[in-house]
């Protein structure tokens, strides 16, 4: 106990001293004997089993589920055959362990046969909840599915799963991934937007807007901008700000420069619409709207624009509506590092 | 900036006893089941080569630059279909892929990787992505998209478009249009089962031209710029995965270089003060370095901790400018050669887990986001528009931190009933600007019923208040606002969104899905700028299989933004409303059949966007209203696929596509048409177009 209040003296005096940086050294020097303790125990495969577990497996393995989970049947497996996880000479692989009960679980009972008018004993089936047990049983939730996956995929990516917002939603790893298929489709920048849609329409909408980053064009995937195993920050962005997401694309914007513009700097999604928009630019409006929710200084940059001031209108066609608007002359919207471009003009 | 302690001292104490607790790390397992008998005879295992490789024609009926935005198909002409998806299993877990897609076209990709599974990998990528702005624009100037900008010896100066002789003469079309190329190689390597490194280079070029202006005075010109950039990525990663502890350490850096400085052009208009060049920045180069940590630590079963820290540096030193081309000015040389511009970045995400009992789970997450400017202030004499010396003003590095606390809890009413709910606390630090401080506290709840009579229901609400300390006009930039002004991003604001969402499944033929969110914003003190937001959509889904080979969806969505704002033209009172009204409808249906007579897959889609834009700027006296800015798209796609043999399949497509559109800012605005803009003339796009292909596929099985 005095050792743990000593702790905590030493840490607050140099916290207040060193702010950030002792943060970075002290998760590196937590971590040091943490992985010491940990280095003996390397994520694996679930081919841990439980004692009171053992006589439940099936006495030939997969030759036992391949019998009746053939082509023809409601749950083909032979497709399992093309991944990576059917890979013998990779010992982390499933198949290389307890093969298809590695992660569908002991699978005896689930292989006896029954009356006709009867169900299979259940066994660890991957799905939706509400589809793989129309019949009442009782279903693997998306928490025990998971386990099985994290059982090897808990590093890297998914070091932020757990309470994450699509952990907290209840999704399972399948609800997006398919993983007896030649090629998961989620994997693939052309179909992985169709898997997102099915549950963010409203995304589906952005994309298809007259100005629009090229998902639709299969350029772009979502985890090229978001990380769908979860991080802390907004919207699940693959860096830790959204202006450090843009940059990974547009670093011409990243700077900086001698005349910042203030929201440029701040928040690129105060003027543009990240996903699409109907205005040009992926902007929010347009100018001069657009720029006046922001400057109404005495002069022109404040006066009402209206459309008498179109072409053919009761006043002469108007360089500050049209056009680019206020981008006619304040064309360096993003900043400028030109020692004339305090107004954004050079 | 200050840090503040207490969530770091949190996240520290609970990690400090981790170390104590780590050393249960080992399962209590027995041995296996006995798998002498499990000899796996008739599961195929991977081997040898299969795939699919696919070449042929496809031909497009018009131009149509919009189409073919970001793929190439932009053109009246034919073009090579060519795509392969391969993969190959060899002895020993030893594998390579390739996938290559759209080889005819501006969009090509090719991605090859290699290894020995659970050993090491390597990967190879190209790609090219294009983006086609602007089919046709007009400019005067002989040599668009270079960085020194040149009028024809026959040009002539005028006091405006109108009064320029030369201008419907010396009009050049051009197009608009960049593309990137990208080269990508990485590799990694698992020297033992937990641990990884990986190290990815990535380069990138963007060449082509960008729409910009220049002024002098209030006599504008738009440019055709010259788009000229590599990017070259590097990231070094090692990673380590064990049963309680994850860790990933990334080296990262980036480089910027622009291979123009700046663009230069002649002044098409009688030149006043003998401005008869202008010279504007282009990006400057710039770098970037980062150090990431990501940790994530499992403290039992119940509890985790994960916390995700970086460190970077942001740099940009490039030599200026001159202040101005006019040698007949007296411009004061800058204060320094370059800006030795440099921005520390601080990334803290740190979050705390656990599931008090089988029912309640808690977590509390400290998010931190320090963008320290630290660039150098200096007061630079700056003259506008390359016509007139100004008083020196001092730059404004400007520097912003959010510090964000989230409390979150879950509970588990029923089985299938799960309620959630949180409290969110963010708080933002500016410098430099009206605001030094808003905090922002919201408060949410969320409903889930789950597998519930074959029917999933969430609803969340949310409420938000942000408060700012205080609103003062800045002075040092030397505009002064209208002190009724607030700024959006830094004014009181309550915001307030609800998301219903019902999926429901009958038998298990037909699935539907309906949802609404709505979001709003009111700023309840602003005067003047924006004060009023909201986002409504609308969206439902049907799937229905028909027969075992054949099914249909059906889509339907609707979104309404809207925005007020208010304005002053006299630097007083308000005295105008501007309305900002979209509408975006989006519909689709499709069918899908497969094997029919055993040979043919066939299907078709159809889709409808329709977005209307309206604007309205109510000054209180008859004014025209504004066009609607309006797209309108429709989608025919039908294809499909014949197996002429075991391995060899033919398949079609046909694909229509009409588009219309209409915007107000380019309607009847051609290069002359603005006395004081000389503008390129964009149009907006319309175009019907035609598309057909056939092409054979391979399949190595």
């Amino acid at each position: 106990m005095r050792r743990f209040e000593q702790s905590n003296k030493i840490i607050r005096s140099a916290v207040a001293n060193h702010k950030l940086w002792i943060m970075i050294l002290m998760s590196f020097a937590l971590a040091v004997p943490m992985l010491a303790v940990a280095e003996d125990t390397p994520a694996t495969s679930s081919t841990t089993v439980h004692s009171d577990q053992v006589a439940a497996y099936t006495s030939k393995g997969a030759d036992t589920c391949i019998k009746c989970h053939d082509e023809d049947s409601e749950f083909p497996v032979f497709s399992i055959f093309k991944t990576k996880h059917a890979q013998l000479a990779d010992s982390r692989t499933p198949f290389a362990h307890l093969q298809c009960e590695t992660c569908h679980g002991p699978g005896a009972n689930h292989a006896k046969n029954v009356p006709s008018d009867k169900h299979q004993a259940p066994i660890i089936a991957f799905g939706s909840t509400s589809k793989i047990a129309p019949d009442g049983r009782n279903p693997t939730s998306p928490t025990d599915q998971n386990k099985i996956c994290l059982d090897c995929h808990r590093g890297d990516a998914r070091i932020d799963w757990h309470a994450s917002a699509h952990e907290r939603g209840d999704l399972a790893c399948v609800s997006c991934h398919k993983l007896h298929v030649d090629r998961d489709p989620v994997l693939r920048t052309a179909s992985q937007p169709e898997v997102c849609y099915r549950c963010h329409q409203k995304q589906r909408v952005d994309f298809n807007k007259p100005s629009a980053h090229p998902v639709n064009f299969a350029q772009l995937a979502c985890s090229n901008c978001h990380q769908p195993h979860g991080t802390s920050n907004a919207a699940q962005l693959i860096k830790p700000t959204i202006n450090q997401t843009c940059y990974s694309c547009h670093a011409e914007k990243r700077g900086p420069v001698l005349w910042e513009h203030a929201p440029v700097a701040e928040d690129c999604t105060l003027c543009h619409s990240a996903h699409g928009s109907v205005h040009s630019a992926l902007l929010k409006k347009d100018p001069p709207l657009l720029c006046q929710q922001c400057h109404s200084p005495s002069g022109h940059p404040a006066i009402a624009r209206t459309a008498d001031a179109l072409p053919g209108g009761s006043s002469a066609a108007s360089g500050f509506l049209l056009a680019g608007g206020c981008t006619n002359c304040h064309s360096q919207v993003h900043g400028s590092n030109s020692p004339s471009g305090h107004l954004l003009m050079r | 900036m200050n840090i503040p302690t207490k969530p770091l001292l949190l996240f520290m104490l609970s990690a400090h006893a981790v170390s104590s607790v780590a050393a249960d790390g080992v399962d209590n397992t027995s041995s296996g089941p006995d798998t002498q008998q499990w000899k796996c005879k008739y599961c195929a295992f991977p081997a040898g080569l299969r795939g699919t490789v696919d070449f042929g024609l496809g031909y497009a009926s018009n131009d149509a630059f919009k189409f073919g935005e970001y793929n190439g198909i932009n053109q009246h002409s034919g073009f090579l279909i060519g795509d392969a998806e391969l993969t190959y299993f060899g002895e020993e877990a030893k594998y390579w892929t390739m996938n290559a897609t759209d080889l005819g076209l501006d969009s090509r990709a090719l991605n090859v990787e290699g290894g020995k599974q659970g050993a090491f990998k390597v990967t190879f990528g190209y790609k090219e992505l294009p983006h086609f702005i602007d089919a046709a624009v007009a400019t005067p100037f002989v040599n668009g998209g270079s960085n020194a900008l040149t009028l024809p010896t026959s040009w002539v100066t005028g006091t405006a478009t109108s009064t320029m002789p030369a201008l419907d003469t010396d009009l050049q079309s051009t197009s608009v249009k960049t593309k990137r190329k990208q080269l990508q190689a990485s590799a990694s390597i698992t020297p033992a089962s937990a641990w990884q490194y990986s190290i990815a280079f990535h380069h990138e070029t963007k060449q082509g031209t960008q729409a910009t202006a220049g002024a002098f005075f209030f006599n504008s010109t738009q440019l055709i710029r010259p788009v000229d950039y590599v990017t070259d990525q590097l990231d070094a990663a090692a990673a380590y995965t064990g049963n309680k502890l994850q860790l990933r350490v990334t080296y990262s850096a980036s480089a910027f270089r622009n291979h123009n400085a700046s663009l230069t052009w002649q002044n098409p208009y009688t030149a006043l003060l003998n401005a008869d060049a202008g010279q504007l920045a282009l990006p400057p180069d710039n770098q970037f370095h980062e150090l990431q940590l990501a940790l994530g630590y499992q403290i039992s079963n119940d509890t985790r901790v994960t916390a995700d820290i970086a460190m970077g540096r942001m740099t940009q030193d490039q030599e200026f400018l001159a202040p101005t081309l006019n040698a007949t000015l007296n411009a004061v040389a800058p204060p320094r050669k370059s800006l030795a511009g440099k921005v520390d970045t601080r990334n803290a995400n740190l979050k705390f887990a656990s599931a008090v009992t089988q029912l309640l789970r808690v977590n509390a997450t400290y998010i931190y986001n320090d963008r320290d400017n630290q660039t150098p202030q200096a007061a630079y004499a700056w003259v506008s528009t390359d016509s007139f010396v100004n008083t020196p003003t001092v730059n404004l590095p400007y520097s912003f931190t959010q510090s964000t606390w989230k409390l979150r809890a879950d509970y588990r009413l029923l089985k299938y009933l799960h309620a959630a709910a949180g409290y969110d606390n963010d708080s933002r630090k500016r410098t430099f600007q009206e605001t030094e401080h808003t905090r922002e506290r919201s408060v949410w709840g969320k409903i889930d019923l789950q597998n519930w009579h074959s029917m999933d229901v969430s609803l969340k609400v949310v409420h938000g208040k942000r408060d700012q300390s205080g609103y003062a006009p800045l002075t040092a930039t030397g505009v002064i606002e209208n002190p009724l002004l607030i700024k959006y991003n830094m004014a009181n604001r309550f915001r307030d969104s609800a998301e219903l969402r019902v999926d429901t499944a009958i038998g298990d033929k037909l699935t539907l899905g309906a949802g609404i969110n709505v979001a709003r914003d009111e700023y309840p003190d602003s005067k003047l700028g924006l004060i009023y937001g909201k986002d409504l959509s609308y969206n439902a889904d049907v799937t229905l299989l028909l027969t075992h080979t054949t099914s249909t969806h059906l889509f339907a969505s609707r979104e309404e933004i809207q925005s007020r704002q208010m304005g002053s033209s006299n630097f007083s009172v308000a005295d105008w409303t501007g309305h900002n009204d979209d509408t975006i409808n989006y519909f689709g249906i499709g069918i899908k059949r497969s094997k029919l007579m055993e040979k043919l897959d066939v299907g078709a889609d159809y889709t409808v966007t329709n977005s209307h834009g309206a604007v309205m700027v109510d000054t209180g006296t008859l004014a025209a209203p504004f066009p609607d800015l309006v797209s309108k798209r429709d989608t025919l796609k039908l294809y499909g696929t014949y197996r002429l043999a075991d391995k060899i399949s033919l398949q079609a497509a046909y694909w229509y596509e009409q588009y219309h559109s209409d915007n107000w800012m380019l309607a009847g605005v051609a290069p002359g048409t603005i006395s004081n803009v000389l503008t390129l003339g964009q149009l907006a796009p319309i175009y019907h177009v035609n598309v057909i292909s056939l092409s054979g596929r391979y399949q190595f099985k």
